[in-house]
């Protein structure tokens, strides 16, 4: 039977295989799966492991993460205080930069792959590397440079250091950034990530103009993805749009796959890569917590649609957040497994789809 | 000249260029506009103009949001000291980000397009409990309650919006004060708003100053 892995190398070298990769996204729903609260299941490796593998089998996507939730990274750089919510992912209440002076003392580990923080990280990826490693694409989660400073200071103090704070330290701080982020993607490939999602809001013109995106983030981008390579990476912008970058990121870095926004068109998204890498259609996964069935499937359909024609092209979802019923997380995925298979072709396809609509 | 500020300044808004846009206001005041000219024909038709941008599908980015709000309070600030007379304050408005909520910046940029407008705002920070919402709108007077939301569950749970609803109900407030909301959330599910108790909602910072300075208006009348 053929596995995620293969799925994913097939559509990047541009070949068939069964159907489309489906990366689904699961992290807050883990804790479910475990029956545990959200501060219980985040706090060992193993939990979330093991959350990982029992979906990975439950619904049979292709990708397990070993993410445990954002603000973790700023663990480590220094003390922060975490809000766990019943309801929702985990979140940073206490900065670890709180006036410009603590960005002098901010020290950067010598070795990320060792740090007390990576430690369930690593344990997480080890287990996944043990029980699915070659078979499924084991994704970690790595904050650009750009951006990893509104996660150590707030995301208004960040944009005030940004746009009207001191240049030199500004500078100082990306620059440590920059340290953090290398250092973060050597441990994860030690560790046995095969995909790297390089998130970077300040990637994205819903961030920032484009004329600032090609004086100041490309500059970070070029350096980031210069000192790590670009293999594995997937350029992704939290969920703001990325098809305006797309052409010059790709120019200048190499970077070989593209995470869609929903609010990007997948087809102008698809056009823009050329061939040139893989493009990830992506659903609207806040809207698909109240979709019915039928819309959720259209909606698929209408993402894969546009998308996979051509092939290179790879389905996928954003935060999904824990409300999402599971009857939907099924229909999505039922929905992409059925319009993303190869054995559709594309009549056969728009007659299926057209069935659906009328029924 | 006033045509050539009102471009310059907005020209300086849309580069993120705050020191341009403070040196266009202060040759202009120089060379003899009124600090009530800066104000309700530059600072303020800047924001329209960035209103109408959106609405026409030319997306503005959440810096150019930042820089414009963050520069539109502090000219407001300047020049209101030099008016002939003082503003009249059109109305009252809480703000905070729902319990559970750490992103401030969203509310930040409402507070600079609000103080801009001559609306009162009294911030009650992030992570805020929905009765501390209503204790602060009942012991200021305001008209209004704004709540800003990052994530999902802080939007659609029960302490946030829903919260503040119940309360307003329990209470026989809802004539008197009103709810909008915001945030990350609601631009992706546009119904989301009604979905959670509000009476408005905007699809950016800067349009929810207008939002709020109309619902204030409608809640006067």
């Amino acid at each position: 039977m053929i596995t995620g892995m293969e799925r994913l190398v097939a559509a990047i070298k541009g070949e068939a295989s069964d159907r489309i990769p489906i990366f689904c996204n699961l992290i807050d729903q883990g804790a479910i799966e475990l029956g545990m609260s959200p501060k219980e299941y985040f706090s060992r490796g193993e939990y979330v492991a093991e959350a990982q593998l029992k979906m990975l089998r439950k619904y049979g996507h292709d990708n397990v993460w070993s993410l445990f939730y954002v603000g973790k990274e700023a663990q480590l750089v220094g003390r922060t205080k975490i809000l766990y919510a019943a309801d929702g992912p985990p979140n940073v209440e206490d900065f670890v930069i709180r006036a410009y002076d603590d960005i002098h003392n901010l020290e950067v580990p010598q070795d990320v792959s060792t740090h007390p923080a990576f430690e369930e990280s690593a344990k997480c990826m080890q287990i996944l590397k043990r029980e699915v490693g070659g078979k499924n694409p084991i994704c970690a989660y790595v904050t650009a440079t750009m951006t990893l400073p509104a996660i150590l200071m707030g995301m208004d103090q960040w944009m005030e250091l940004l746009f009207f704070g001191p240049p030199n330290l500004r500078e100082e701080l990306l620059v440590k950034c920059h340290e953090l982020f290398v250092k973060e993607v050597a441990a994860y490939r030690k560790a046995g990530a095969d995909v790297l999602i390089y998130s970077n809001p300040f990637g994205s013109t819903d961030t920032v103009p484009f004329k600032y995106f090609v004086e100041h983030s490309l500059e970070w981008i070029e350096r980031d993805i210069g000192a790590v390579g670009p293999e594995g990476l997937v350029y992704y912008s939290g969920m703001a749009a990325i098809n305006e970058v797309i052409d010059i990121v790709l120019e200048r870095t190499g970077i070989g796959v593209y995470y869609l926004s929903n609010l990007d068109n997948v087809a102008e998204g698809k056009r823009i890569v050329a061939g040139r890498g893989l493009t990830c259609g992506v659903i609207n996964d806040i809207a698909l917590i109240d979709w019915t069935e039928d819309e959720i499937r259209n909606e698929v359909r209408r993402i894969i649609g546009a998308g996979m024609p051509g092939g290179k092209f790879l389905f996928g979802t954003a935060v999904m957040p824990r409300a999402i019923p599971e009857k939907n997380i099924r229909a999505m995925l039922e929905a992409a497994y059925r319009f993303g298979s190869y054995e559709n072709t594309e009549e056969t396809l728009r007659n299926r789809a057209s069935t659906q609509v009328s029924v | 000249m006033l045509s050539q500020v009102i471009a310059e300044y907005h020209d300086a808004i849309v580069d993120t260029d705050q020191e341009k846009a403070l040196r266009v206001v202060q040759d202009a005041v120089r060379g003899g506009v009124s600090p009530e000219d800066i104000v309700f024909k530059v600072v303020l038709p800047s924001m329209d103009q960035m209103m109408k941008s959106i609405s026409e599908s030319k997306e503005m980015s959440l810096a150019q949001h930042f820089v414009s709000a963050r520069i539109a309070d502090m000219v407001t600030a300047e020049m209101i000291a030099k008016f002939q007379t003082a503003p009249e304050v059109k109305g009252r408005v809480v703000i905070g980000n729902s319990y559970g909520d750490m992103h401030s910046l969203g509310r930040r940029i409402v507070i600079g397009c609000l103080k801009a407008r001559f609306i009162e705002v009294i911030d009650v920070g992030t992570n805020v409990k929905p009765e501390t919402f209503v204790e602060a709108a009942v012991a200021h007077d305001a008209a209004i309650i704004g709540i800003s939301s990052m994530m999902v569950h802080t939007a659609r749970g029960e302490n946030g919006c829903l919260g503040v609803r119940k309360i307003l109900k329990e209470r026989d407030l809802e004539g008197r004060i009103k709810l909008v909301v915001g945030g990350a959330p609601y631009r992706f599910d546009h119904d989301l708003w009604k979905k959670v108790g509000a009476d408005a909602w905007a699809m950016d910072a800067i349009t929810a100053g207008k939002v709020i300075e109309d619902l204030i208006e409608e809640v006067r009348k």
